[in-house]
């Protein structure tokens, strides 16, 4: 108490000293968790210029009249803060976080405060995407932002996801518009783009993402890389982590002692010879445990930022290093990454945005997810045979012709991928007043693709479809050019560059106004016009020397006289032509309107339906702002409506064109003649797909601490373009040949999200942030081509039944095969079921009679029906971050429920290695209802039915992470701003009944989706990291 | 600096106001170095090209060496289990229905071929030219090649001619009768022989012979004995054929294209190829699948041991006709014969093994394709030989009651086989010649059911059902689900 009245004696006395006196005044800024805020504008109020906070939140400020000034203290994200001097010299300020609700977000052509915001749009912050620690911001996103569903499509480094926002709309494309700083990306081109380079990523989820048209129905998200601050000293940042991968799940196969037995019996059961005199084969090879490795991945970052009076510069450096937990460095994803953000001031009205983004990514692959892949050939290896034979060769497990030895297979397989891409932003903002600016823009996309395939001359074993040589002696097989003319073939290289420019300029004028206090008009109005060119040149060389991938360049071939070399090319352009226009209208900021227009003219379509006009309709009541809301805990409420038109164009260029780029070729005279044939039919009609989607959404704030939003939407797609299965008689099923890109059947998605979000920061030494999100949807085919039941999808097993389709009333690829019940455990049991399977035995399927008829038919659908689908019911994100002291951990759950998987990874061949679960198989009567019996005649039990369809269901700790931040006073001393430390581990447990690798299972094709083929599985990852800032 | 701001705000504004007819000119972007379907048949290299794109797809014709060959007595279907290729199983054991991958491919293979074909005869207006008929001739020839294969299989089949059809029309094509496309295939053979050279220009081009010999099968296949008889006997007075001395060297790469052959489905194995798209080939597919599983010994090369031939038919030759052993490999008895026999080794697939391979059409070495070697054989499909002329012709002349005529056709196949005249008493003995002439060929089920014997020798046979495919039941549903199925399916 004394010590207080002291303190402001001395004030007083100060102030009286210090009058009319200029001064400088000190003092730290720091943030509610008593971290220093880096950045904060702080200035004399009625003074333009001002000063910033260093990387301890210290700042320094020459006052003229310390008595009767009045500081402002402004950072982007917080509170403003307007503090009397009094005549202090020295002044600590805490700045409190903006709630939700005053967060500025990016609505295209223009931000608004969220406040403000009539669609429905979620913001994710960078720290929360570069905390995950994954080489791609998709995986990222994972679980972040409700009503996007993000699903893994490959484990493997560098590997994609695919991106649904609100669910599946249409049977092709259905990425999202991704713009970063405004540059179109697609979904393999996120790899260019490291993830701590990012502020910040905002999703347009609803039909005010209508302001991009044509391009928008499935969604656009937005991100933006980090800038600099005015007036601040340049801040270093230096980031990394280094971790250890494995797999994160390894499957429970048959030892080799129990494959003799089955195969035992199997061959028995078949009439055939039992291949096994010796069964006591002990556990054998544990494929797995070769084709598994663990492996290295690091990342480092390193950035400086900062600015001066009317300059602001953020300029990083990043290097990314990712081996596969199969094949190692054979799997391999690497980054390195440079980016310039810069801003000035030209003139008092003119400002520059110049953003430059360069980025070179290389990926080597090996086979996944299909027949043939690594991890297929490593579940279906033979556990009786070893890796080796006793003189050193690769074993070859000759007795079925399409499993080959994994481990030999990793070693023949090269395969690389580079890309050096530049993106890039100038952006000229010309303020005529404080109202209206306007806006012009040129965006560049510039990316060199370089592809290279290796393939010596391999030998698998006696009829193995993947031989290149012909013979274990690894002779090249010669090629008769002409009577009597033979060469060798030799290894071949494949090469492939090709070149993809974008280009995109913007005109747009932005007007804002208030007038009568109440009444405010923002408009928007502008052209886009976008040009993508894309060309490649690709070539195939024989006769690398040595066999040796150390010549594996075409330059290296000693093809003689270049002959069996051969090339291909090709080149496209694409253009947009959009002009888009804006208008919001809020009174006293309780009720606003919106209302957007656009009209996109599209290259994709013929002149029959080039131009397109997407309309979007929004408002909005800030019902918390009325007198008569009286409601104490609810601080902020806000009811949403939005409906409106947007498009989507994704389908290949020139696909209204018929084009003769189908294969047409015959031998006449002996010689390869090349014709030309029809490739795909013309569709002049052909128009883009229109999505009609109707949103409402509430915002609420409780008690100040509890944000949560939700959001109700009803999303048709009508039109949907696509080239499906169509009847042979029009003739396009030849080589090169594809079905026509037509406009037909719709879909509806419905769904609810919930969003909350709270946040504890009661004491000095404690804080929590908890964000929780569920989303359901239910995907629905409301209307298929006309004359057509359905759209068959993905297929079963090797040359077998169509396991996923297309048809009305049902979610998009549901699975559709023979519900099965059980087994057959008697033959009398077969009798008396009333029921004729034809072929039944004992201990087979028991199939589920459908239509009643008293027969299971086996040559048309009518005994199939509904067995599931890829779509989840419900899906949850859950991420914690607590803070206490100098401790900090953090969190994030990812769950998905009630989809499923077809199990597809098995071969269904005599000799092929089975799952553990074939130890329980059936017998004899009673042995089991679960399995059925292993034989080598023909069954019906390999049939696609519900035996082969998983619960896909999972819950996945996808990341946790505990960190240590050093005291900011001991390390101002060695004048560093902070320091942090932290262990971290990703996919550290997985909750889940699914058999197979990993349960997180995308496919970029709506008809493939859950359908395993050996999955490459996500790595269960540990890791350190540091976090420094001087 | 003021220059620059008012430059920039000038050039927005320009754009800003861009004008329709600009906007027009800048999306309407042409396919770079790309040929249209629409301007198409320009030249005579055009039309050259596209008939080479409708030749293209006989090369699909390896699947009637499988299928005529699996359905029958001939062979069963092999391969590495009954999961390998279940289609061609489900056609061995004759439980084949309307879910079939092999039966669509010939549904769908043989459409696009015609299908090509019509797309030059609707463009055969465009432009004139030397030459232009023959190549109006070789695109009907292939069109009435596509359609029999189709009619064969299928019955009634959707006619389609000179023109290409859409989406919307295919809806509203109902079946034809099999007597209307047996017309139209008539109707272009006809005007085909009477443009196309007797001598092909270059090998593996249809000639004159070529198309009278099919109209000859077309008119058997009707039961028109007479016209098949008038025609058959054009295509031997002709002279241009004529059998080669030895049947054993008759399958060889090396003695393709000789002066038995009529019409060959060309083959190369020049180019490389990989399973996933058979069609997308230039090698003959069916000789790799049914060479020696895992084998590795002399003369031969590996394969799937696909389609491999019964004892029943080994049985049915003589012991004297040297013809069995060019059919048919009897592998263990091979194996003896060589001088390591201990070291050659081979595997039973678990799709069935009977001892016995396709000996005319096997994966042999030094006549092995670029990887997968598999799947590029160089070796022809010969899909008509004189011999074949011969026998149809002794069966007409034979069912004309010119029975002496008939013999001395037997009997001169026969003799360049290396056996003994038969007289020909019954037109039985004529089917029997033809099994033993002409079996692995891909004939003998279409032979059976022609000659309506197909239940007396094929297990599980129903008569009234299986002398016809199914229409693949995916094809039935695209089209609107209009057609009727074929009866007992």
């Amino acid at each position: 108490m004394i010590k207080k009245l002291f303190i402001q004696l001395l004030f007083i006395g100060i102030s009286g000293f210090a009058f009319s006196q200029e001064m400088s005044v000190t003092g730290f800024v720091k943030s509610e968790q008593n971290v220093g805020l880096p950045f904060v504008k702080v200035q004399v109020k009625g003074v333009t210029t001002g000063v910033t906070t260093d990387g301890t939140g210290f700042y320094r400020l020459k006052v003229s009249d310390a008595a009767n000034s009045t500081l402002l203290f402004s950072l982007t994200g917080y509170e403003k803060q307007e503090v009397k001097l009094n005549g202090r010299s020295t002044l600590d300020i805490i700045l409190v976080e903006l709630v939700n609700n005053q967060q500025e977000v990016i609505v295209g052509y223009g931000t608004a405060k969220s406040k403000e915001v009539t669609g429905a749009t979620s913001k994710v912050n960078g720290e929360n995407i570069e905390k995950m620690s994954v080489a791609r911001v998709d995986q990222a996103l994972q679980g972040q932002v409700a009503g996007v569903n993000i699903a893994t499509n490959s484990g493997s480094p560098g590997g994609s996801s695919n991106i649904r926002i609100r669910g599946l709309s249409t049977f092709g494309d259905n990425d999202p518009l991704i713009l970063v700083d405004g540059v179109v990306y697609d979904s393999e081109g996120l790899n260019a783009l490291n993830p701590s380079d990012i502020k910040s990523i905002n999703v347009l989820k609803d039909a005010t993402a209508g302001i991009y048209g044509v391009r928008a129905a499935n969604g656009v998200i937005i991100v933006e890389t980090k800038k600099g601050n005015i007036n601040s000293k340049p801040q270093v940042e230096y980031n990394a982590y280094w971790g250890q991968q494995q797999t994160s799940r390894k499957l429970d196969l048959l030892s080799a002692q129990e494959y003799a037995v089955i195969k035992n019996e199997m061959f028995a059961m078949g009439g055939q010879d039992m291949p096994f005199n010796n069964t006591n084969l002990g556990i054998g090879t544990p494929w797995q445990d070769s084709v598994f490795q663990t492996a290295p991945i690091q990342s480092h970052n390193l950035s400086i930022s900062g600015g001066t009076m009317n300059t602001r510069y953020s300029i990083a450096l990043g290097y990314f290093n990712q081996d596969g937990i199969v094949g190692g460095p054979k799997s391999n994803f690497s980054r390195y990454n440079a980016r310039l953000n810069f801003s000035t001031d030209m003139s008092s009205k003119l400002k520059l945005n110049s953003v430059l983004l360069y980025s070179n990514d290389a990926r080597s692959t090996l086979p996944e997810n299909g027949i043939g892949s690594v991890l297929y050939n490593t579940i279906n290896a033979f556990p009786n045979v070893p890796i080796r034979k006793p003189n050193g060769q690769f074993s070859y497990m000759e007795e079925v012709s399409d499993i080959i030895n994994p481990i030999a297979q990793m070693q023949n397989q090269y395969n690389w991928n580079t890309a050096n891409k530049i993106v890039g932003k100038e952006e000229f903002i010309y303020e005529f007043n404080d109202h209206l600016s306007f806006t012009n823009r040129v965006n560049y996309n510039v990316a060199f693709v370089d592809g290279k395939v290796f393939s010596p001359l391999v030998w698998y074993g006696d009829g193995k479809y993947a031989n290149t040589a012909i013979n274990d002696d690894l002779e090249s097989p010669t090629v008769e050019l002409a009577p009597g003319v033979e060469i060798n073939r030799g290894a071949a290289v494949y090469e492939e560059r090709s070149t993809f420019v974008d280009l995109t300029y913007e005109s747009f004028l932005n007007y804002e106004k208030t007038f009568a206090e109440n009444h405010k008009i923002k408009g928007t109005a502008g052209v886009s016009i976008f040009q993508r060119e894309g060309s490649s040149l690709n070539g195939t060389a024989f006769g690398i020397p040595n066999n040796s991938v150390a010549y594996a360049d075409i330059s290296a071939n000693t093809a003689q006289g270049g002959y069996l070399n051969n090339v291909g090319s090709w080149e496209f352009t694409e253009r947009l032509v959009s002009s888009f226009l804006r208008a919001e209208y809020s009174f006293k900021e309780k009720y606003m309107f919106s209302g957007i227009v656009r009209r996109d003219g599209s290259s994709k379509f013929g002149a029959n339906s080039r131009y397109g006009i997407f309309p979007t309709a929004s408002a909005g009541w800030l019902l918390s702002e009325e007198s008569f809301f009286k409601v104490k805990f609810i601080d902020y409420a806000k009811l949403r409506i939005s409906y409106g038109v947007s498009g989507n164009d994704q389908i290949p260029n020139f696909a209204y064109r018929g084009l003769l780029n189908g294969e047409g070729v015959y031998v006449f005279d002996d010689l390869i003649t090349q014709g030309v044939a029809i490739g795909r039919p013309s569709n002049p009609d052909l128009k883009w797909e229109t999505t009609r989607q109707l949103n409402i959404g509430a915002d609420f704030t409780f008690w100040k601490k509890l944000d949560f939003t939700t959001n109700y939407f009803i999303k048709n797609t009508f039109d949907l373009l696509f080239q499906p299965d169509v009847t042979a008689i029009i003739g396009s099923y030849g080589p090169g040949g594809y079905p026509p890109v037509i406009n037909a059947g719709n879909v509806s998605n419905k769904g609810v999200e919930l969003e909350f979000a709270y946040h504890l920061r009661k004491k000095k030494d404690f804080s929590t942030d908890l964000n929780f999100n569920v989303t359901t949807i239910t995907n629905k085919v409301t209307k298929v081509p006309d004359g057509v039941d359905y759209i068959p999808g993905a297929g079963f097993s090797v040359g077998g039944d169509i396991a996923t389709r297309f048809q009305e009333g049902y979610e998009i690829g549901y699975f559709f095969g023979y519900e099965t019940a059980g087994i057959y455990q008697t033959q009398a049991e077969i009798d008396a079921s009333g029921v004729v399977q034809d072929g039944a035995k004992p201990g087979d399927l028991i199939f589920v009679d459908q239509n009643g008829d008293g027969v299971i038919n086996f040559n048309n659908d009518s005994d199939k029906t509904y067995l599931g689908s890829a779509i989840p019911d419900f899906t949850f994100g859950f991420s914690f971050n607590v803070r206490y002291k100098a401790f900090d951990l953090s969190g994030m759950l990812y769950s998905a429920i009630g989809q499923e998987i077809i199990r597809n990874y098995e071969r269904q061949q005599p000799y092929a290695n089975q799952l553990g679960y074939m130890v329980d198989r059936w017998t004899g009567e009673g042995s089991t209802n679960e399995n059925p019996r292993v034989t080598t005649e023909s069954t019906r039990n390999n049939l696609f039915s519900s035996y082969y369809v998983e619960d896909g269901s999972f819950a996945r700790l996808k990341n946790v992470q505990l960190g240590y931040s050093f005291s900011a006073a001991k390390l101002k001393k060695i004048k560093v701003d902070s320091f942090r430390i932290y262990l971290s581990a990703n996919n550290l447990f997985t909750l889940t009944r699914y058999q197979g690798f990993d349960p997180d299972l995308g496919s970029s094709g709506a008809l493939s989706a859950g359908v395993d083929y050996g999955f490459y599985p996500q790595a269960k990852t540990f890791m350190g990291g540091v976090q420094l800032k001087f | 600096m003021r220059l620059f701001q008012k430059s920039l705000i000038l050039t927005g504004l320009i754009i800003l106001s861009l004008s329709q007819t600009a906007c027009d000119k800048f999306l309407s972007v042409d396919p770079p170095y790309t040929q249209d379907v629409e301007n198409f048949f320009q030249t005579p290299e055009d039309f050259d090209r596209a008939l080479t794109g409708a030749y293209d797809m006989l090369q699909a014709s390896f699947l009637t060496m499988w299928i005529g060959e699996i359905a029958s007595d001939n062979a069963i279907a092999g391969g590495e289990s009954v999961n390998d290729s279940p289609g061609l199983h489900q056609i061995d054991n004759m439980t084949h229905g309307g879910v079939n991958v092999e039966l669509r491919n010939v549904f769908r293979w043989n459409y696009t071929g015609l299908t090509r074909a019509n797309y030059i005869l609707e463009n055969k207006d465009n432009i004139d030219f030397p030459g232009k008929a023959h190549i109006i001739a070789e695109a009907k020839f292939l069109r009435a090649y596509y359609y029999f294969e189709l009619v064969k299989y299928f019955g009634d089949v959707p006619l389609i001619i000179d023109k290409r059809i859409g989406i919307e029309e295919a809806l509203q094509i109902a079946r034809s009768p099999k007597a209307e496309v047996y017309a139209q295939i008539e109707k272009d053979l006809k005007d085909a022989s009477e443009v196309l050279n007797p001598v092909a220009s270059q090998k593996g081009r249809a000639t004159k012979g070529a198309a009278l010999s099919f109209l000859g099968k077309v008119y058997l296949y009707q039961n028109k004995f007479t016209e098949a008889a008038a025609t058959l006997d054009e295509v031997i007075a002709s002279g241009s054929y004529s059998l080669t001395p030895s049947y054993v060297d008759l399958f060889s790469v090396a003695n393709e294209n000789n002066s038995e052959t009529v019409f060959d489905v060309q083959y190369t194995g020049l180019e490389g190829g990989s399973y996933g798209c058979l069609i997308c080939l230039e090698g003959n597919a069916a000789v790799g699948f049914q060479g020696i599983r895992q084998y590795n010994g002399p003369v031969y090369g590996d394969g799937n041991s696909y389609n491999l031939p019964t004892q029943e038919l080994y049985d049915a030759f003589s012991s004297i006709d040297g013809r069995r052993a060019a059919t048919i490999l009897d592998i263990d008895a091979f194996i003896a014969t060589q001088p390591n026999p201990a070291s050659i080794t081979y595997a039973v697939g678990a799709g069935g093994h009977t001892g016995f391979y396709n000996n005319k059409y096997i994966k042999r070495q030094g006549e092995i394709g670029l990887p997968d070697n598999d799947l590029t054989s160089p070796v022809n499909y010969r899909v008509m030989r004189y011999s074949d002329v011969l026998l149809m012709a002794a069966e007409a002349h034979y069912q004309l009651g010119q029975t002496s005529t008939a013999q001395q056709l037997v009997n001169q196949v026969r003799g360049r086989a290396g056996v003994p005249g038969i007289p020909v008493n019954s037109i039985e003995v004529i089917y029997k010649e033809r099994r033993f002439e002409l079996s692995g060929e891909g004939l003998r089920f279409f032979d059976l059911v022609r000659t309506g014997q197909a239940a007396t020798y094929i297990d599980g046979f129903v008569t009234g059902k299986h002398e016809l495919f199914p229409i693949p039941q995916v094809e039935i549903d695209l089209t609107g689900g209009n057609w009727s199925q074929n009866p007992g399916y």
